[in-house]
């Protein structure tokens, strides 16, 4: 349903891919490379483009809805969790995302600029979106990414004194630390019965 | 005249003359606060009367659950993610679960759209009243808390009839819905749908929906007190409350009539008829206009869709063990706040590698500072009960 192609047409093959079409155009455009899966649209851009990209979006592409920013972290090795698919393949790095959209219809798409893990640094988006402030305070608590020229960017979520930065991958979760999970709980062998009942009840 | 007194009186002379100083002072509100709606604190700087910065300090309700998201598998995520906004849990399961179901390629059958439709919405009501009940309250107006939370019992009574929760319903699957409480055993195949009666509770209940806010607006809505309060007050233009990212009735009410429910459909929206209220002024009043109207257009929809929902299966087959294709995926829908999304990273294993969840409120209120910058100290409560944001959402 929603309009969307019935794979056993035999039209499938001219079925255009609106997203695909507009990703491309709008990377070419924007001087990215646009990757286009289930209708979301990722454009690569350098870090030293970066504020330029998200201004000229916002300006002449009419993306000027700030949805969201964020870090992603590519690791080989995880401390929990899945790692990733081929992890030899894999250049480790930090990914800054960052979505923009409009509010006249369904255009939007996700910006993404690669840091390396020794440098992450990146210019700050707050000139362009003041929203985009504690977004990114938050990726600085989150991954450790430094933002020139946030005016601002103190902890946001984190308490006072504490060390690390939790999403990365390499940042154990804790409670796990104490209490292993998930599941072992339930099948911890019991503990052995005592030889002769304990009798009494007194604790 | 002795000298000593002449010096005193000169001393005073001088005293009288010296200027009256006023000094900033730093008022700290919260993280206990009941006007927060939960535990965030504001650290304001008040010169007098007026409001010259204010800092938001958030993060006491951080449960980290974007690092959580990493080590679980897809089944149990679920039960996580209606806890962000526990206001409308559903609302926030659905995007999640399409984005999983969209990565293995499976479709929901009609039937289960149909129900996740009438659910949102239900929950968009649930959301709702709980603004049109407390935001009066805030300002003082005990009354109207009674009378629209008694209405919206119904609803949560309809919501736990389905679910079997009142506000963690955990009832979306991947490809579908479970099986509704009170259907009987699952085994069998004609007991594993809505219970009996349940769509004509749902429209008797609509009827209690709609006299509700009828209620509001004889109470609160042509209130000269209330509009005392609202009218004029917290002002966010459209386009800073675009960029800043803000969503829902927020944005709407700033005259920027966009709703995702007419532009992405992974629920069946583009087949009922609603219209998107939008108010121009931005200010508090029309906040709470906006929602006490989408009141009535949830009303509209739950009644369309009881008509149309077609009959058939509940559940699409989907595999025991969720393995999800390798892919990246990012699926919004229109929470009763604002847009709620989730950018999910599948590198092909059990577990997401990385899930983003744009909450709504985080964004609603990062312009706190900017629009409480200049205001009045009793409006703040005003403008902060306005945005109307869960601070679950907000931490995540």
């Amino acid at each position: 349903m929603n309009d969307q192609p019935d794979a056993t047409e035999p039209l499938e093959e001219e079925v255009r891919d609106p997203y695909l079409e507009y990703g491309t155009a709008l990377a070419e455009r924007l001087g990215g490379r646009a990757v286009v899966e289930h209708d979301t649209i990722r454009i690569y851009v350098d870090r030293s483009n970066w504020v330029e990209t998200i201004r000229r979006a916002r300006d002449e592409e009419g993306l000027d809805f700030f949805s969201w920013l964020t870090g992603i972290d590519w690791s080989k090795d995880v401390e929990v969790g899945d790692t990733v698919a081929e992890p030899d393949e894999l250049e480790e790095r930090f990914e800054v995302m960052c979505r923009l959209s409009s509010v006249e219809g369904v255009a939007g798409a996700h910006f993404i600029a690669a840091l390396p893990k020794d440098d992450a640094v990146i210019d700050s988006i707050t000139g362009v979106f003041g929203g985009a402030e504690w977004h990114e305070r938050e990726a600085h608590d989150m991954f450790g990414i430094e933002f020139t020229g946030n005016p601002n960017l103190s902890p946001i979520y984190l308490p006072e004194g504490f060390i690390g930065h939790p999403l990365l991958k390499s940042y154990p979760l804790l409670a796990r630390e104490v209490k292993p999970w998930p599941g072992t709980v339930d099948v911890e062998d019991m503990p052995p019965e005592p030889e002769e009942p304990a009798g009494g009840g007194e604790a | 005249m002795n000298e000593e007194y002449r010096a005193l009186m000169h001393r005073s002379e001088v005293a009288v003359s010296v200027e009256l100083q006023t000094q900033d002072m730093t008022l700290n509100i919260g993280p206990q606060h009941p006007s927060t709606h939960g535990v965030l604190r504001l650290v304001a700087q008040v010169d007098g009367e007026r409001i010259s910065s204010v800092e938001p300090v958030i993060g006491y309700m951080h449960r980290g659950y974007e690092k959580l998201a990493e080590v679980r598998t897809y089944a149990q995520m679920t039960a996580l993610v209606n806890r962000i906004d526990w206001v409308s849990g559903f609302a926030s399961e659905v995007p999640f679960i399409v984005a999983v179901e969209k990565l293995m390629g499976i479709e929901p059958p009609e039937r289960a759209q149909w129900i996740r439709l009438i659910l949102t919405e239900l929950f968009r009501i649930s959301s709702h009243m709980v603004f049109t009940s407390s935001y009066p309250l805030e300002l003082g107006a005990t009354t109207p808390l009674f009378h629209v939370l008694r209405e919206r019992e119904r609803v949560l009574e309809l919501i736990e009839g389905m679910t079997g929760g009142r506000f963690h319903p955990n009832f979306n699957r991947v490809g579908g819905i479970k099986p509704a409480a009170g259907g009987g055993k699952t085994q069998k195949k004609v007991s594993m749908d809505i219970p009996e009666g349940w769509l004509e509770a749902t429209r008797a209940a609509m009827e209690r929906v709609l006299l509700s806010t009828e209620q509001s607006d004889t109470l609160v809505t042509g209130n000269e007190l209330f509009k005392a309060r609202t009218v004029g007050v917290g002002v966010i233009p459209g386009n800073k409350a675009i960029e800043y990212g803000l969503s829902g009735p927020n944005l709407r009410a700033s005259g920027v009539p966009f709703d995702l429910r007419k532009h992405e459909f992974h629920l069946p929206y583009d087949q009922v008829d609603f219209n998107v209220i939008s108010a121009p002024g931005g200010d508090c009043y029309d906040r709470y206009w906006v929602r006490l109207q989408e009141i009535r257009e949830s009303v509209k929809i739950v009644l369309q869709a009881i008509d149309k929902i077609p009959e058939g299966p509940l559940r699409a087959k989907a595999p025991r063990v969720l393995k999800v294709p390798k892919g990246q995926i990012y699926v919004r829908g229109e929470n009763p706040k604002g847009e709620f999304g989730y950018y999910l990273i599948s590198e092909g294993g059990q577990k997401p590698y990385r899930l983003k969840i744009r909450s709504t409120s985080f964004s609603n209120l990062s312009i706190l500072p900017w629009v409480l910058k200049g205001a009045l100290v009793p409006d703040l409560v005003a403008v902060m009960g306005s945005l109307d944001f869960v601070l679950g959402d907000v931490d995540r």
